[in-house]
């Protein structure tokens, strides 16, 4: 398939006076880590849900390879597994029982699903809740509920809305691990979160909405570089007049025998820097270097923190 | 029928029947022994001073229009309770994001509800048979006409499901016009022992054409013309067989 594996273009959505979604446009190419941040009431789940049905859009294209979610419904939903962000509550089967569920909506049989089933509940550490009722189970242990239906009909692209939600840290790192599992072999991920900290970490490439709008796009790594701030830090003695001339390419201040460099990357300029500091007899007793993280990019962007 | 996904349709359809099997207790069992205390108390003492209505005995006269209020009450509370259960318990993203389209998802719930109202609805008739040996003059008619009236009712609850927000609303609808609709149909008399102006509003009440469908196909008796009852079964299973449908369909109420 060469069409890209989510393709959104000019999405809108309004409920009744209010504007949740005013074009989105969006593309996750086959395989991609993609990352979908922004503040509470951006618009993360209302373009998730469109693309899965939940929501009907205004207007807008929203396509999985190429189809359409409205016109081939059947052809992308079957692509698509969804983790929802809200845990259900079932008062009347056991686990494994709504794997079984799951599957057969899908149009899976029993039969044909067992082998999975199987493997999901050993892989995600359910094989002794197979008989629970979704009420008997932890916070943790339903996410992982929710991870495993998402994946039971073995679906070509993963939709995570807040997956580690509320989730202790062993679990988080646990389910982190088997996200990259996932996209290692091969699978398609679109993940919200409120955590930047995993979209730094997991994601190749994040996109930042805001006021219902992709506002900026591009790898963790290009976005901080891009619009985040970076320093160095050398404390010298030695300090001399000719320096300032030297050092004229550079951004920085000087206090106390403290240098502080503004720059884009500090990997890029601290040899540079070091070396005119050494050839212009100044001693150097401590380098040190700071970066923006994704979050203070999403600061600046937004002016908004993401809780 | 090409193209539908008859493996989605079957798990959903199962789920739903399953769904209430899991809590016979509540969804079963309560219509046996109600029934079977109407039958006690209502029929056993009011034959005392009722002997027979139609020409037929009392506690014979009124088991059909338990029968069927029964039928009707489980079908139509079983398709608006599991949609509206699944809509507050954050179930319904699960089915409405899988491949299944509104005809699918609409006809499962409205099996799953046909299955329990005719499950209750035969239940009834065969404690009639087993309690006081109710003869059943047509019985592949009788059989018919609770499914036709399980579907009719489901199909109804279905709709009643996707519109109500609360519980409250549907108990509502369950308690202010079900029920009395039910009771004033004629399951404890004949029209004809009613006054005019009762009679000429019964003739506008449906549940009234059930209740003397059923009672034509049990006993060989009814006010109203059996014709007439099987329009009303129909005319009601197509009307809310499709209104519930092209609601799914619409996403008004489940989708936002």
């Amino acid at each position: 398939m060469n069409n890209p594996a989510v393709h959104i273009s000019g999405l809108h959505k309004s409920y009744e006076d209010t504007m949740a979604l005013c074009g989105v446009d969006l593309t996750i190419e086959d395989g991609q880590f993609y990352g979908l941040l922004g503040p509470n009431g951006a618009g993360k789940t209302t373009t998730i849900h469109i693309l899965t049905g939940l929501v009907l859009k205004n207007q807008g294209v929203t396509e999985i390879y190429g189809k359409d979610t409205v016109k081939d419904y059947r052809f992308t939903r079957s692509q698509l597994g969804i983790a929802h962000q809200e845990l259900p509550i079932d008062w009347f089967f056991p686990l494994e029982k709504l794997l079984y569920f799951h599957a057969g909506y899908y149009g899976i049989t029993q039969k044909k699903a067992k082998p999975r089933v199987e493997e999901l509940l050993k892989r995600l550490g359910l094989q002794d809740k197979r008989s629970a009722r979704l009420r008997q189970l932890s916070g943790g242990m339903k996410r992982r509920y929710q991870l495993a239906k998402a994946l039971v009909h073995d679906p070509k692209i993963i939709i995570l809305d807040e997956p580690t939600a509320g989730v202790d840290v062993e679990l988080r790192h646990e389910l982190w691990d088997y996200l990259r599992e996932l996209h290692q072999n091969g699978k398609t991920l679109l993940l919200t979160t409120h955590y930047i900290e995993e979209a730094e970490l997991l994601c190749e490439k994040v996109g930042i909405i805001d006021k219902g709008k992709i506002i900026k796009e591009g790898s963790p790594d290009d976005l901080t570089r891009e619009l985040g701030k970076a320093g160095i830090n050398v404390h010298i003695t030695g300090w001399n007049d000719e320096l300032n001339n030297a050092l004229d390419d550079f951004s920085f201040i000087l206090e106390d025998n403290r240098l502080h460099f503004t720059v884009r990357d500090p990997e890029e300029v601290m040899a540079s820097i070091i070396q005119i500091l050494s050839n212009h007899g100044c001693h150097i007793h401590s380098v040190s270097t700071e970066k923006s993280s994704l979050e203070d990019v999403f600061l600046s962007l937004t002016g908004k923190g993401i809780n | 029928m090409r193209g539908m996904n008859w493996v989605g349709l079957y798990t959903l359809t199962r789920r739903e029947v399953g769904r209430f099997f899991s809590v016979y207790r509540q969804t079963v069992l309560p219509g046996l022994i109600s029934s079977g205390l109407y039958i006690l108390i209502f029929g056993f003492t009011l034959e005392q001073r009722i002997r027979e209505i139609d020409g037929v005995p009392y506690t014979l006269f009124i088991l059909p229009g338990l029968i069927m209020m029964n039928t009707l009450t489980n079908a139509s509370s079983n398709a608006s309770s599991s949609m509206l259960q699944m809509k507050l318990l954050q179930q319904l993203p699960d089915i409405l994001t899988a491949p299944l389209s509104s005809l699918e998802l609409s006809l499962a719930y409205i099996i799953g509800g046909a299955v329990r109202g005719m499950v209750n609805g035969i239940l009834v008739l065969l404690l009639g048979v087993l309690l006081i040996d109710m003869p059943v003059q047509q019985p592949m008619a009788t059989l018919g006409f609770i499914f036709l009236v399980s579907w009719a009712f489901s199909s109804m609850g279905l709709l009643l499901g996707q519109l109500a927000d609360t519980w409250d609303q549907l108990a509502m609808m369950q308690n202010f016009f079900l029920t009395p609709l039910s009771f004033l149909g004629g399951i404890f008399y004949s029209i004809h022992m009613l006054p005019d102006w009762a009679q000429q509003l019964s003739l506008v009440n449906p549940i009234y054409y059930m209740i003397n469908g059923i009672r034509y196909t049990v006993l060989g008796v009814s006010d109203s013309s059996p014709l007439n009852s099987f329009l009303m079964a129909l005319f009601m299973t197509i009307l809310f067989t499709s209104s519930a449908i092209l609601l799914m369909k619409s996403g008004k109420k489940i989708k936002q």
